[in-house]
């Protein structure tokens, strides 16, 4: 599959979520914001930051709740307790930025598909088609009490319900034909009414008549993006998604996972260069490899440990982490019903690195499930272009593990030398998302059905 | 009621889909056809707006369409085709400094969570500049779109707004003023002394909390309160920060006015806190007569059909086959829509109106009360409603855009400046401060 050379070129999308910086005490160096959460200008600053390095998306992640907050020592040290909403964040940057893609996590268990379908519409026209979905069931089990329930659904059930609900959307986007409103002053025909198709949904979680109350959106639907590991989410990916996000910290697996989720597309009769496989990477960089490491360790040293036990425990999909000790081997989690994968991921990591639980912790803190690459800029770029090349990634989601300056890095440093490797693009090839990371722009479905 | 008043007029501009208030006013030459999904044209008006010292852009919204099934209709209804409230005014927020940024958002088909939250970082992104216009959803077809057969009847609605509400205000309140420390010595980013779990268990809603943001700027966003039912006016007297109204006549306007303020004394509240504004429909022209054109010019663009059916959308009634030259038939409040019919048919019995006439003016200015003439002629109308206690402002509805805004900004503004009605500089910062609305306190400090 990977025989011949690849033409394209990488993508790469920043993620940022609360206080935007992605290790937990990123926010503690002497230089780095500590008060992003609800500063727009900060936000701003970011956006223009990325457009500048020509990046492809800005990923808001997105809790619709907080984390352990029944641990008030950890609830202490948490700097993602204090966040914009992303809708209303995207909202404002998209009339403050020109290029560059704005994609939000939505989640599907707490939510109606009528009210979501509509805002990722309305921030598609307002941004002239640069938004983008991910589409998320829901990992973390307090929210529900959050939304009048008491229990948080099974993955499977959350899975099927996360089907059903994206049809509906992409049912409601497809209301009205591209070119139903003609607004025509001298007649008073204001829209094409045999260019309207009233959804009329009704299935087994959500019954929507429809039709949404706005234009078709400028990219026909949102980039949807798709984060899930597990046999169901690589079903999603497969049949609906643009683009997945996903945690390999090696190359072997995520070579695996790419192969995986690209060969599932035939199935659904789709071209694999039209779903973009974009990995976390979670980045140290420094003047030399030694630098790296030290700004690794020190950012370590800056955690707090009942913090991060009560992170790390949520991550993995909700266990107690306090009740083992910290100095010897992790013992070997097994997945549950919130998340399937993160855990036996975890305990993966641990026994192929030698981990301890504070090795884990001291990993987790700083990347999370992702991959963890330290070194100069060309020693990273080396790695990325490894991944590239040999069809691990078509892409990278960076977590900057502390603003400004890791996201100034990757744009002043790392950017450039992609660059010269003519790996990374110097312009914009379009306008809108799609075209900028090059998926195509959907056809009506209801046009779909009517021909076949 | 007698003393005279020292504050000043507060103006909110009503803006909806293409945003011509007016049915046909996109068919005027001149006017936006297509402001529906044009930001660049919702950034002009907004700053059309800081140019004359409004107090706030209010974004009516309708989570459905209206009248979908009716095709003909549909074919001529410039309201299908409209931004989302949240997404539009946070992209007006980077672009803006001093205007408020109010949005009506549901209470039936949503989650006070969500809402909370949404309007939370609004407020937080525009430095204090957000307002709530909170209601029940009063389109019975919404109820399709949300997985639901039919539409809750009209008392639970408010029943379960009133909870909504409360939730919401529970949730801002989350956490104090000054929780997050953010302290890179220590390490501790929130006073965890100053978090507030809610652990709501009502009747409609079961919600932990906290919100995952600090608390708003203005503390809780300004609240508006738009129904005229009993249940509304309670909820209004209780909580709300300001009303919308629609008052066709002065009379109605006067008795509506002193009926809120008086019910505010058993919550413990100063009637000032309240700010009461009817909605008001502006023709104006150097002459009345130029005035008068405008009008005609409009209601000769009405295509009935659409009129009617818009108007059977708002009184919950089809008027679908009624004859259009006969006088109107007495229409009912019903579970739909309790006070829009009755206030309909007494409109049309007082000016005497066919069915045709009903449906031009009300293409022209709904429910609300519509003025026509010179300048100073509609500012001695907002003058009179001001000074005799009808009104503590108006939600100017513009006609056409940009054509009625610009007029309003221009010709009327600064001759209610010039009487001193009307401020010249913004006093403060956030909505709040503009209106002369005191920022309330933490809910869980009082208690």
């Amino acid at each position: 599959m990977m025989a011949e050379r690849r033409k394209d070129q990488i993508k790469v999308a920043i993620f940022m979520t609360g206080d935007a910086n992605y290790h937990s005490a990123g926010w503690r160096l002497p230089d780095a914001y500590a008060d992003v959460g609800t500063s727009l200008e900060h936000w701003i600053e970011f956006a223009k930051t990325m457009e500048r390095g020509k990046l492809d998306m800005l990923f808001l992640a997105d809790g619709i709740g907080t984390h352990g907050i029944d641990n008030l020592e950890g609830t202490r040290h948490n700097p993602k307790l204090d966040r914009m909403e992303p809708f209303t964040l995207l909202g404002a940057l998209a009339s403050v930025t020109t290029h560059l893609g704005l994609a939000a996590t939505a989640h599907t268990a707490y939510n109606e598909p009528y009210h979501i379908a509509r805002k990722f519409a309305s921030l598609d026209h307002l941004s002239g088609g640069r938004t983008g979905w991910n589409i998320v069931t829901g990992a973390n089990a307090e929210d529900a009490l959050n939304f009048s329930r008491e229990r948080h659904a099974p993955i499977a059930e959350r899975y099927d319900m996360a089907e059903e609900f994206t049809d509906v959307c992409i049912g409601l986007w497809d209301s009205y034909e591209d070119g139903a409103f003609l607004r025509d002053q001298e007649s008073g025909v204001y829209v094409d009414t045999d260019k309207l198709h009233v959804l009329n949904h009704k299935g087994k979680y959500f019954q929507v008549k429809g039709p949404l109350s706005l234009a078709r959106p400028p990219q026909g639907h949102p980039v949807l993006i798709q984060a899930g590991m597990s046999e169901p989410a690589r079903e999603l990916s497969a049949r609906v998604a643009d683009a997945v996000f996903t945690s390999q910290p090696t190359i072997e697996e995520a070579k695996a996972f790419y192969q995986d989720v690209k060969a599932r597309t035939a199935k659904y009769g789709r071209n694999p260069d039209d779903l973009k496989v974009l990995a976390g990477v979670v980045l140290f960089t420094g003047k030399t490899a030694d630098e790296a490491e030290e700004k690794y360790d020190h950012l370590f040293s800056l955690t707090n440990m009942t913090a991060s036990l009560s992170l790390v425990g949520q991550r993995l999909g909700g266990i107690d982490l306090t009740k083992y000790p910290l100095d010897e081997p992790v013992p070997d989690f097994q997945g549950n019903d919130v998340r399937a994968s993160n855990a036996p991921l975890a305990a993966r990591m641990a026994r192929r690195e030698n981990l301890t639980l504070r090795g884990l912790i001291k990993r987790y803190t700083a990347g999370g499930p992702h991959a963890l690459m330290k070194g100069t800029p060309k020693q990273v770029a080396d790695e990325l272009e490894q991944w590239f090349v040999e069809g691990a990634a078509d892409g990278f989601i960076f977590m900057p593990v502390s603003v400004p300056h890791a996201l100034d890095d990757i744009v002043d440093l790392l950017i450039p030398e992609l660059q010269r490797r003519g790996l990374f693009r110097t312009e914009y090839e379009g306008k809108t998302l799609r075209e900028n990371l090059g998926v195509a722009r959907p056809e009506n479905t209801f046009l779909v059905k009517a021909r076949n | 009621m007698t003393e005279k008043r020292t504050d000043q007029l507060k103006f909110a501009v009503f803006m909806t889909g293409d945003s011509n208030y007016h049915n046909a006013g996109w068919r005027l030459p001149g006017a936006y056809n297509d402001a529906g999904l044009r930001l660049d044209r919702w950034i002009e008006f907004a700053q059309t707006m800081e140019r004359g010292k409004l107090d706030m852009l209010f974004i009516a919204d309708g989570i459905g369409t209206a009248g979908i099934d009716n095709l003909k209709a549909t074919r001529a209804n410039p309201k299908v085709d409209r931004m989302e409230p949240f997404t539009l005014l946070s992209a007006l927020a980077s672009v803006t400094k001093h205007i408020g940024l109010a949005a009506t958002a549901h209470t039936t088909y949503n989650e006070p969570y969500h809402i909370a939250r949404q309007f939370a970082s609004l407020d937080h992104l525009s430095g204090g500049r957000a307002g709530w216009n909170f209601v029940t959803g009063a389109n019975a077809e919404d109820a399709k779109n949300f997985s639901r057969d039919s539409h809750q009847v009209h008392g639970d609605r408010y029943d379960r707004a009133e909870e909504f509400a409360d939730v919401c205000i529970g949730l801002w309140d989350s956490y104090e003023d000054d929780a997050f420390k953010r302290d890179k010595d220590t390490g501790v980013y929130v006073d965890t002394d100053k978090l507030h779990v809610l652990n709501h268990k009502g009747k409609y809603f079961q919600v932990k909390g906290p919100l995952s943001v600090a608390r708003p700027p203005q503390g809780h966003p300004v609240l508006i309160q738009a129904g005229m039912s009993e249940p509304a006016r309670e909820l209004s007297a209780r909580v709300a920060d300001a009303v919308f109204t629609s008052q066709p006549t002065f009379e109605e306007a006067h008795a509506f006015y002193a009926d809120i303020k008086n019910r505010m004394d058993k919550y413990g509240r100063n009637p000032n806190d309240l700010k009461i504004l009817p909605g008001v429909a502006i023709f104006t022209g150097r002459t009345a007569e130029e005035a008068e054109e405008k009008y005609e010019a409009l209601s000769a663009l009405v295509n009935p059909a659409a009129a009617v059916a818009l108007l059977s959308a708002r009184t919950g009634i089809d008027l679908t086959g009624v004859p259009l030259d006969e006088p109107v038939p007495e229409l009912k409040g019903n579970d739909v829509r309790v006070s829009n019919p009755q206030l309909m048919f007494k409109l049309a019995q007082r000016e005497k109106l066919t069915l045709r006439g009903l449906v031009q003016r009300y293409a022209a200015a709904g429910p609300h009360n519509m003025v026509r003439g010179t300048p100073s002629q509609v500012a001695d109308q907002l003058e009179y409603w001001f000074l005799n206690r009808a009104a503590d402002g108006f939600i100017f509805l513009p006609v056409y855009l940009p054509g009625a805004l610009n007029d309003f900004v221009d010709m009327i503004v600064p001759e209610l400046q010039r009487r001193g009605l009307f401020r010249k500089e913004y006093e403060g910062k956030t909505l709040r401060e503009n209106m002369g609305l005191p920022r309330p306190e933490n809910v869980f400090l009082k208690r």
